[in-house]
């Protein structure tokens, strides 16, 4: 089976940061999460998956091909920001609308899906307004409606829930595993937050300072580590060793 | 509630440079408008004077239609291409910013006046003691200046937007035209009144290039020197009130559009 994701001794330096040897891959379907503390690398990593440096060693691989070999508008990758960078000077329908006017879609098959996709996201209410008028919540809605609504393969997903109050975080939880489902997409997503990465992911890759330092099974997060630093970061002590 | 103000020695000796720096200039301005004012009404009458608007007017527009032209792809290119030589390319392309305009005008004059200046002479296209040498020099002068505004303009864009873009199937050309070029357009607008009044105003490289012949070069710029070197005082003072007021509009129209896409600030005022 072609990984969905395969990440291949990947080395990047970015100014003084340095992205140090990471593998892994994410299996078809898969919801990955990437957990670390701020500063570890982990918007850095997503953004290589997507493509966005060149001079990276290693390789990034999308079903088997190298992420820098296929043209950036061929990836068939969804990409959130935790900022959610939505097109400030176009209402939601047309952020909605964007990808698939670029594929030169007829207006009435874009109608269609972009309707659609508004009512699975529930933003139907905004479709004529601009992101700068629409809540944390309502603008993640749009960003992820605007990435699914092309089918992709691969959706990254960057601290997607870190700006929303906990009661649209639960729902926007659910959402995502309903997105997972009904889209079937390898959903890969940075969070600091251990209890988002166990809630939604089936396996977590733990960063620090650029390293990858495990991947574990989402039930197996809190045992002991052979890495000290890890263990201090969960707040794992000896004694919790299972 | 009342605010309160406490002020050091600092805050007032800054203040008072301030308020003279504003009465120097008030002082300078007003001694212009005043002493022209009396020659306005035989200015706007004169077939002259209405000929170096028309011409000011007429080659500032031509030469910043050219200069955006130019800058906005140049800046594309020092913003969001890998050229080579990128940082070398962008001193070079800002240096005329640094020269004195009478020694771009020198420079200009050196190039249109050598075997090259004379083959584009031969071919129709006429620079020295002709129109086109005015356009030309308020050319040389604002492209450098166009392409950094631009530059700045573009580099405060989030590339990440584009990128998204891209991601979302949008062409590199797709990406500058529905992304950067529209988040670009307050700028843009800022730099086409800018740069136009700047054209306006030119004189230096002008006068270096075309030199300064009644009713053939005369901008308005021009018309005020000309004026003053045949010791007609008046009408020079009534022509820079012209130019006073043209710039004055274009001023008015970069504080609006400065005003509409300004951020607002939650810290109005430090006072500790």
């Amino acid at each position: 089976m072609v990984s969905a994701i395969e990440v291949k001794n990947v080395f990047l330096k970015m100014g003084d940061f340095q992205l140090k040897n990471i593998s892994f891959d994410i299996h078809p379907k898969e919801i990955f999460a990437i957990l670390g503390k701020t500063g570890a690398g982990k918007t850095l990593l997503l953004e290589s998956i997507a493509g966005f440096y060149r001079s990276m060693e290693g390789g990034i691989f999308l079903e088997g091909k190298n992420v820098l070999d296929i043209p950036l508008t061929e990836r068939k990758i969804g990409f959130v920001y935790q900022d959610y960078g939505l097109f400030p000077h176009m209402t939601v329908r047309k952020n909605i609308s964007y990808g698939l006017k670029t594929q030169k879609r007829s207006k009435k098959e874009i109608a269609e899906k972009v309707g659609h996709m508004a009512e699975i996201m529930s933003i139907t209410h905004i479709l004529e307004q601009y992101p700068d008028t629409l809540s944390g919540g309502e603008k993640q809605r749009t960003a992820l409606a605007r990435s699914l609504v092309l089918n992709p393969g691969v959706l990254l997903l960057d601290e997607p829930f870190s700006a929303l109050d906990p009661v649209t975080k639960a729902i926007m939880y659910k959402e995502l595993l309903k997105i997972n489902e009904q889209f079937d997409c390898a959903i890969l997503f940075v969070t600091h937050d251990f209890t988002e990465a166990q809630k939604l992911a089936r396996r977590i890759g733990i960063m620090d300072k650029g390293c990858l330092k495990a991947v574990r099974n989402s039930d197996e997060l809190f045992d002991y580590y052979q890495n000290d630093e890890i263990n201090q970061f969960f707040g794992i002590m000896k004694g919790d060793c299972i | 509630m009342k605010n309160r103000h406490s002020y050091n020695i600092f805050d007032i000796l800054s203040m008072m440079i301030t308020a003279g720096i504003v009465l120097f200039i008030l002082f300078t301005l007003l001694s212009i408008i005043i002493g022209g004012l009396p020659y306005l009404k035989e200015a706007l009458r004169s077939r002259e004077v209405w000929f170096s608007i028309g011409l000011s007017i007429y080659t500032a527009s031509i030469s910043t239609s050219i200069c955006v032209l130019l800058a906005i792809p140049c800046a594309y290119g020092l913003t969001r291409t890998a050229m080579p030589f990128k940082k070398a390319s962008q001193i070079i392309i800002e240096m005329p910013l640094a020269l004195p305009y009478l020694v771009l005008g020198l420079c200009l004059l050196v190039v249109f006046s050598s075997d090259f200046g004379k083959a584009l002479k031969n071919l129709g296209f006429k620079v020295v003691f002709d129109r086109k040498g005015i356009i030309m020099a308020q050319l040389t002068v604002n492209l450098p200046f166009a392409v950094r505004l631009m530059k700045n303009a573009m580099s405060q864009i989030d590339n990440r937007l584009e990128f998204i873009a891209g991601t979302l199937g949008a062409s590199r050309w797709e990406r500058f035209y529905t992304i950067l070029l529209p988040l670009c357009v307050p700028s843009i607008i800022m730099m086409i009144v800018l740069v136009w009044s700047r054209a306006l105003g030119e004189f230096g490289a002008t006068l270096m290039l075309v030199g300064v012949t009644r009713m053939k070069t005369e901008t308005l710029p021009a018309s005020i020197y000309l004026n003053i070197s045949t010791g007609e005082n008046g009408m020079a003072m009534a022509c820079a009130i012209i130019l006073l007021v043209i710039s004055a509009m274009s001023l008015a129209v970069t504080t609006l559009l400065g005003g509409i896409s300004k951020q607002h600030t939650r810290i109005k005022d430090v006072n500790q």
